[in-house]
Parts: C-alpha cells; sequence; structure tokens
C-alpha cells in the first residue's frame, strides 16, 4: 500500500486515526508489510503482502466462527 | 436469516465459489447489466470511487473504463486473488483492502461514488451497511448498490428466502432512506431470459 493511503483509512471499530508501526517497504517505497495500530483503542491492523487487513478481530480467518 | 448470512459460513463459502465465480457469475451478472449500471453515475476520471465487496473485480473493472484508480475492498482473501490476477497487487490503479461493508475502514467524506454489487444479500444488516456508505460519501456523493430482485413466484421466494437477503423496490426503497439517502431511484436488470433479475439503486449522500 502507499503511504499516503493512511490520510484516508481509519479505525473500523471506533473510526480514529491509524499510526503505521514496524513498516517494511519495496524499492519502490510501497509498504508491504507491518502494523496498523488504532490511535484510541490501540488494535493492530497487520498489511500482508501490501494489502491492508482491516477486517475487525472477529471477523479474521484465526477466529472461530 | 438466510445460510449464507452468517459471514463465517459466506467465506467458507466464497472459498471455495471463487474458483468457478466469474464462469458461473454472467448468468446473473453480465457485462451488459454492468455498463447499464455505470450509466446511472456521473463519473468524472479524476473521482474517489470505493467499490465495496469487489470480489474477484468484475465490476472494478467496468469502473476503471471510467475512472482513473479504484479503491476496493473485500472480506475474502481467495476472491481478491482473482481480481489480483487482474489488476496487479499494487496500486494504481486498484488500491486493495480487506475488510468489513458494515464497519468501514475509511475516514468520513472520503468519496464521491460508492458503488457494491452482488454483495448486499450476504449483509446480515443492510442498514448498518448503508449508513457505512453514506458516511465515507462526500456531502452530495453517489450511491450506487446492485442486489437480487425478490422473485415474483411463490417457490422460487421460498427457495430465495431460505439462502440470502432478496428485497424488492419497496423494500430497498426504505432501506436507502432509513440510511440517509435522498434521490433514491431503482432500475431492474437482468439478461433477455429474466430482465428483473437484479435491483439496482441509486442515491446520494445529503449536501
Amino acid at each position: 500500500m502507499q503511504e499516503s493511503l493512511l490520510e484516508i483509512l481509519c479505525c473500523p471499530l471506533d473510526k480514529h486515526e491509524l499510526e503505521l508501526e514496524d513498516a517494511d517497504r519495496d524499492d519502490a517505497d510501497e509498504i508491504i508489510g507491518g502494523d496498523l495500530v488504532c490511535t484510541e483503542c490501540g488494535e493492530r491492523y497487520p498489511i500482508e503482502d501490501g494489502i491492508p487487513n482491516l477486517l475487525p478481530p472477529d471477523m479474521r480467518e484465526e477466529t472461530p466462527a | 436469516m438466510g445460510i449464507l448470512e452468517n459471514k463465517a459460513r459466506a467465506r467458507l463459502f466464497y472459498k471455495y465459489l471463487s474458483k468457478v465465480y466469474d464462469q458461473v457469475n454472467p448468468f446473473i451478472w453480465n457485462e451488459e447489466m454492468r455498463t447499464e449500471a455505470l450509466d446511472l453515475l456521473d463519473l468524472e476520471s479524476e473521482m474517489t470511487v470505493l467499490d465495496v465487496g469487489c470480489g474477484t473485480g468484475f465490476a472494478t473493472e467496468g469502473l476503471l473504463e471510467h475512472v482513473d484508480e479504484v479503491y476496493a475492498l473485500d472480506q475474502s482473501e481467495h476472491q481478491l486473488e482473482q481480481a489480483y490476477a487482474k489488476f496487479g497487487k499494487r496500486a494504481p490503479p486498484v488500491h486493495f483492502h480487506r475488510g468489513d461493508a458494515e464497519r468501514l475502514p475509511f475516514a468520513t467524506d472520503t468519496f464521491d461514488v460508492v458503488w457494491s454489487s452482488g454483495s448486499i444479500e450476504y449483509w446480515p444488516n443492510p442498514i448498518l451497511a448503508l449508513r457505512e456508505f453514506r458516511r465515507v460519501l462526500k456531502p452530495g456523493g453517489q450511491v450506487l448498490v446492485v442486489g437480487p430482485n425478490y422473485p415474483d413466484a411463490f417457490l422460487a421466494q421460498k427457495l430465495a428466502d431460505s439462502i440470502m437477503l432478496f428485497y424488492d423496490e419497496y423494500e430497498a426503497d426504505r432501506m436507502f432512506k432509513r440510511a440517509g439517502f435522498e434521490d433514491v431511484k431503482h432500475a431492474f436488470m437482468g439478461p433477455s431470459y429474466d430482465p428483473e433479475v437484479a435491483i439496482t439503486t441509486i442515491g446520494r449522500a445529503p449536501e
């Protein structure tokens, strides 16, 4: 994902801003890994191979149905 | 509640369906219908457009004939894999996200257009999702949602009710107005053998 995307992204739960942590970048300065962390509730959303996974925690794969 | 309204089930269903989806899909939602739906919107190339439930990217492809870039969101990584294959995983032209239609990860007043086709029937609470669409739309922004029209025949209705959400014009009108949209209008679309299989609703966020 491009870093400029951060301006329009927010926490899906409380809609507060997200902060980028532990960013991994490729040669084109694309963010390919790291976490987006909610500045309010602290929930962490992983960036997986460049795709931000902004599914709320109850919808992530590892969550039992 | 239909069997696919449970999100975990929907995810599992799509994991397998995504393998054949683009072959099966044209029977209910084809390029002609997509063009008809796109014609209902006022699109300009630099507009900020969100495709909710982009799936394999069928609508995203149509939107890209009118706009330079699309923001796309889906809950299923298996569906998204097909879309990555079409457009590449990195933007431009498509900014991909995984997320939930009812809890959008986008800031208020962000988009000129929010589009969703073939997704509303899986949302447990459509009004919640539509309110989210209105929130992320700029004032005066356009919404377009394509969903399955409620069938007339009794047996088809029973089948429809057991599988997922279907709705008619009256119900669509109620949902969009409750979500706060204005200028709500509906169009029916479908292939010649079933011309009203889909209902497309457009509306605007209040100025």
